[in-house]
């Protein structure tokens, strides 16, 4: 057990939107969907990364006669960098002084994240809380997860898994007996529109969720909306009804209102932003999801 | 109006919009310079030239209170004043009065806390200078003062603060006693004991002061009742009508015995207080357990139906507002060690009866609830908690922090109640703890004067000169040495010996701070030798003695440590980087500071520097040695003790605070870069809190390396400062989860907590536009304080502070 690593973008302590009461939500890095409105990149694509932010850049030209062959030169704002070219960008850190550099990514044992995790334990006994596990996607590194939950599940620790549902049952089975309660993604119905978005069909993904309710699983269901992409009301009026038919598991349905908030982010990677030109989902279309969830009886919020 | 906590109004008792008048003028409120005091007690001491202080103070004391302009504010159902107008300074020349009139001229435009004065008022004052040449407190501790003393203030280790030039003010009365006997009372109990035999010259110049001062009271006092029934007679509101008439019959017999009402119990809390600051001109007087001993008096009219829940309330917030039209001047050395017009009048409610029981009452919760109605920086509103409050109080508490103005301020008792029984006390005595002026703690009604803010040490210097064998680069004094040889070269070989420098360098300057309190303490013998205040706490009647000749029934008094974080922190980064990984060495490192971290060497070791580990992330590694430096402080203090030992209280020994006011920011003016990374001049830690923006982990992180200080040994206060964004706490839920945050110190050993919830962008724009946030308020260090009042520095190292904002 003590040999299993896992990779991490995030531990956030005091998290209060991931779940109930205070909790500490473990980010864990790679995904297996592809989402056009992704505010956390660099926990989507695998593996560490390296943020670059041109505000903190002091211009004093230390990684660009690091970088190799060229790979680094000054810009307009901060400096330009080749990541292709650029073979010793995981150096960066060392070199600025400025921490205008920073590593994504951390590789943690199971027994130090555990440690970590069960440190707010009296917290989260006071405030109704405990651990979610988030990412990207959690389970994609189930055996790692798994060792964890178990060690969290002896202190009676709540736990909850904020997830896509883009895996096979029964591979995770073990984790998602443990967990108290799952944060489940439901991105769009229609099948184009979700492989459009999501670069996947959702076929699996509706499964599951239904898997999840035979087992009694407590749910809060996610739905994010974004504007022009999956905020058509069918489309909205039928993942509400999907996730009335999965019953009384579903303890409260959350409409998240798409941002803008991880752009400074896609930036830091040297990524593209992909929805450049898609506004952020105004308040009403929230409301008018969680009015049309009111009426079909489910219980539903903003935000979470 | 103003959205409630948890009240309710059942009926129109309380008049809500007469209160919004009275806040709103309260907040626009202009400090001015009042002469009256000082006119008058120059004219005193100069008919008592010869008798004992002690009957003089009282005499001076009758006279002001017989002569001084009196006025009845409008809008309110609490009355008294301090000077002839709202928000006036009296001056107090006998204390210092040289910086009064060499800042005649800048008191208007000083950069925080600035005073309207008019010439008329410089001539007065000006008039007044040549009576006190001399022969003020400040004169006489600038001639005991030994000239080392001096030189560590100019290395800027020591400051001398309010002790040096102003009276002593840290007490809590015993209102309890003072409500039950009444002003006549007490003179009353003076007279008997000066017709016993045997009694000292002292104790008879006590009791003869005491009868002068308590009569001298009853007079002022009688002064309203006229006043208050002449403004009856013209007044057209009949309404207001009715409560001038009122008031004038109340004042006509209002303390010549114990308190008759709800109403008189809360005017005579509110009168005892602003004639202790009339007596004397130190601040911090506080109220102690407001809801335990006022809870009687409202019980037993609510049941016999002469008040309403709801009138109680106006009553209160009546209270609490007029404690903000008081005010004290301060020089300017000072004022930035304190800024914000703070007077530190600290008000508890909640936590346990000596007994064990819980004891919050609707008093506690009305006083939350006057607060949120009042929204001004007085009083200094305190919430104690243990196990079995309710989880409504603390709720309740937290809608009142999450409205944005910093109060209250928590306390917790399974950790505080443990750290006043290293003192000595019975746990009963310990249970009935309150906070005093910021975070101190003292036991209300059995403590001395000044139970802290003597001497500030800063700690964040004494890093700094260690790094430099005891010389100071900026002014080249060295005081002492380390390695017995003069001159800045030290080389250390290792963590040990760098330690053992901080722990001997730690020792030299605390007793020179140690003198500096006796120095002081021994002039405030004479020069606060006030009658009134004394009589307010037990034992002194009792023996004949003032407070500062040993008349409490306790002495405990601690200094103020500036900076065991950045100390810890800089501990940390040597040990990790020079000793332990070996990636720098000592010299590298001193070159560096000395340079303030510039150029590009500069910056690659404060890179360094800046990534070793820091307190506030629950990092074992550096919480450890933070905690080292809290011991090696508390280490000292059993082999000291205070003046009045031998002479009556138990105890008369030092123990520890982090109660440092604003006094983190100009001290770190004088500190050179810190191996911390922490750059020259910028603000040292505040409190026992994170230094600015080392806490990387979440408020909860901060938690538990706080909760590694030795907090339950730290019996005169231990300040921890947060700030969350203002959408961390919106909504019910969030609230809650706030709610549990606070609760859950109790489980971390976190002695005390208080909050702001303000974002950065709100604090930029009131600094760019403060007549745009004219009521903004912010808890500083241990107090509140409109933000518009303090001075840029610290108004920059409050919007540095780490904010947490909660995903």
């Amino acid at each position: 057990m003590s040999a299993l690593t896992g990779l991490l973008s995030n531990i956030q302590m005091y998290s209060t939107k991931d779940g109930p009461g205070i909790r500490t939500t473990a980010f864990f890095t790679g995904c297996n969907l592809r989402c056009l409105w992704c505010s956390n990149p660099e926990a989507m694509y695998p593996g560490r990364k390296i943020m670059y932010y041109a505000s903190r850049c002091h211009r004093c030209g230390a990684c660009v006669a690091h970088g190799a062959d060229g790979s680094v030169i000054f810009g307009d704002e901060g400096c330009i960098i080749d990541r292709e070219k650029c073979t010793n960008l995981f150096e960066m850190p060392d070199i600025c002084y400025y921490d205008a550099y920073e590593e994504k990514g951390m590789e943690m044992t199971v027994l130090q994240l555990y440690g970590k995790l069960v440190r707010d334990r009296a917290f989260y006994e006071n405030s109704g809380g405990g651990v979610t596990f988030s990412g990207g996607e959690c389970l994609l590194q189930r055996e790692f997860l798994y060792e964890v939950m178990k060690l969290l599940k002896q202190d009676h620790i709540h736990m909850a898994l904020d997830t896509a549902g883009l895996w096979d049952f029964e591979a995770v089975y073990p984790a998602l007996e443990l967990a108290d309660l799952i944060l489940y993604d439901i991105k769009a119905w229609d099948r184009k529109v979700h492989k459009q978005c999501t670069g996947t069909d959702n076929q699996i993904i509706l499964d599951n969720a239904k898997k999840l309710a035979d087992m009694g699983k407590e749910m809060i269901v996610r739905m994010v909306i974004v504007p022009g992409l999956n905020d058509g009301r069918a489309d909205i009026e039928r993942r509400l009804e999907f996730v009335k038919s999965l019953g009384s598991c579903v303890r409260q349905v959350d409409i998240l209102r798409y941002h803008k908030l991880g752009l400074g982010k896609y930036k830091a990677l040297g990524l593209p932003y992909p929805l450049e030109e898609v506004p952020e989902c105004p308040e009403e279309a929230a409301k008018d999801a969680v009015r049309l969830a009111g009426r079909m009886g489910l219980k539903a919020t903003v935000g979470g | 109006m103003v959205e409630f906590l948890s009240f309710q109004p059942q009926n129109q008792d309380c008049d809500f919009e007469r209160i919004e008048r009275l806040q709103d003028r309260m907040n626009r409120r202009t400090a001015t310079i009042c002469p009256e005091r000082a006119c008058i007690i120059t004219e005193s001491y100069k008919r008592t030239e010869g008798e004992p202080i002690v009957i003089r103070r009282a005499k001076a004391f009758d006279d002001i209170l017989s002569n001084m302009t009196i006025y009845i504010e409008d809008d309110t159902l609490i009355i008294g004043n301090q000077a002839s107008r709202n928000f006036a300074a009296p001056i107090f020349p006998e204390y210092s009065f040289q910086w009064v009139i060499e800042e005649l001229d800048e008191f208007e435009h000083r950069s925080g806390d600035s005073f309207q004065i008019t010439e008329d008022t410089k001539e007065k004052l000006k008039g007044l200078q040549d009576c006190w040449k001399g022969i003020t407190h400040q004169d006489e501790v600038l001639r005991n003062l030994p000239k080392i003393n001096l030189q560590a203030e100019a290395q800027g280790v020591l400051h001398r603060g309010g002790i040096s030039m102003s009276g002593d003010g840290h007490i809590i009365p015993n209102h309890e006693f003072v409500l039950e006997t009444g002003y006549g009372g007490m003179a009353k109990i003076a007279e008997e004991k000066l017709k016993q035999e045997g009694l000292t010259k002292e104790q008879k110049d006590f009791y003869q002061a005491a009868v002068i001062a308590m009569n001298a009271a009853l007079k002022y006092i009688r002064r309203f009742s006229i006043l208050a029934a002449q403004k009856a007679e013209t007044e057209k509101d009949p309404k207001r009508k009715a409560e001038l008439e009122e008031l004038g019959r109340m004042f006509a017999h209002l303390m010549e015995g114990g308190a008759r009402s709800f109403h008189e119990a809360v005017e005579t809390v509110y009168l005892t207080h602003l004639l202790m600051m009339i007596e004397s001109n130190g601040h911090s007087f506080s109220f102690g357990r407001f809801d335990q001993y006022i809870y009687p008096y409202y019980k037993a009219d609510l049941d016999a139906g002469v008040i309403t829940k709801e009138k109680a309330l106006e009553i209160i917030t009546d209270f609490f507002i007029m404690t903000n039209s008081l005010n004290k001047v301060r020089p300017w050395d000072h004022t930035q060690y304190s800024g914000g017009y703070p007077l530190y009048s600290n008000l508890m409610v909640g936590g346990m009866r000596p007994d064990g029981s819980e004891g919050t009452n609707d008093i506690s919760y009305l006083c939350l609830e006057a607060m949120n109605q009042s929204r001004l920086p007085e009083p200094n509103l305190s919430v104690r908690f243990c196990e079995a409050t309710p989880h409504s109080l603390i709720k309740d508490a937290a809608k009142l922090i999450r409205k944005g103005f910093g109060m209250p301020s928590v306390f917790c008792d399974e950790v505080v109640i443990p750290a006043m029984m290293t003192l000595g006390l019975d746990i009963g005595v310990a249970r009935d703890y309150a906070s005093m002026g910021c975070v101190e703690t003292a036991i209300p009604g059995r403590w001395g004067h000044r139970a802290t803010g003597m001497t500030y040490i800063n700690f964040g210097k004494i890093m700094e000169l260690i790094m430099n064998n005891g010389m100071d680069p900026a002014t080249g004094i060295q005081l002492f040495t380390v390695t017995g040889k003069e001159g800045r070269d030290v080389d250390y070989q290792s963590y040990e010996e760098l330690w053992d420098a901080w722990e001997k360098a730690l020792k030299f300057y605390f007793e020179l701070a140690i003198d500096c309190d006796m120095v002081c303490d021994r002039s405030l013998k004479y020069h606060d030798s006030d009658a009134f205040a004394s009589c307010t706490i037990n034992y002194s009647l009792e023996r004949g003695k003032t407070l500062k000749n040993g008349g409490s029934e306790y002495d405990f008094i601690s200094q103020s440590n500036i900076g065991p974080s950045v100390v810890g922190d800089s501990l940390a980064a040597v040990k990790k980087l020079v000793f332990d990984d070996h990636v720098l060495t000592l010299k590298e490192l001193r070159q560096a500071m000395d340079a303030n971290f510039e150029g590009p060497e500069g910056a690659r070791i404060r890179k360094l520097c800046r990534k070793a580990p820091k307190f506030g992330n629950d990092e074992d590694y550096v919480d450890r040695i933070v905690a080292d430096v809290y011991e090696s402080y508390l280490q000292l203090l059993p082999n000291y003790h205070t003046d009045r030992y031998g002479c009556g209280p138990k105890g008369c020994r030092y123990t520890m605070s982090t109660s440092n006011i604003t006094s983190y920011v100009p001290n770190g003016f004088d500190v050179g870069a810190t191996p911390d990374g922490r750059l020259a001049g910028k603000p040292l830690n505040e409190g026992a809190s994170p230094c600015l923006g080392a806490d990387r982990n979440g408020p909860t992180a901060v938690i538990h390396s706080i909760s590694k200080l030795p907090n339950k040994k730290i019996a005169g206060g231990q300040l921890l400062n947060m700030r969350f964004s203002p959408g961390a706490l919106a909504g019910e839920e969030n609230l809650e989860k706030f709610t549990a945050f606070i609760e859950s110190a109790r489980f971390y050993n976190v002695f005390h907590n208080q909050f702001n919830i303000v974002d950065s962008a709100t604090l930029k724009d009131a600094k760019e536009h403060p007549e745009d946030h004219v009521d903004l308020m912010v808890r500083v260090a241990g107090y509140c304080a409109l933000f518009s009042t303090l001075m840029p520095e610290a108004q920059d190292a409050i919007i540095a502070r780490t904010e947490h904002d909660w995903q």
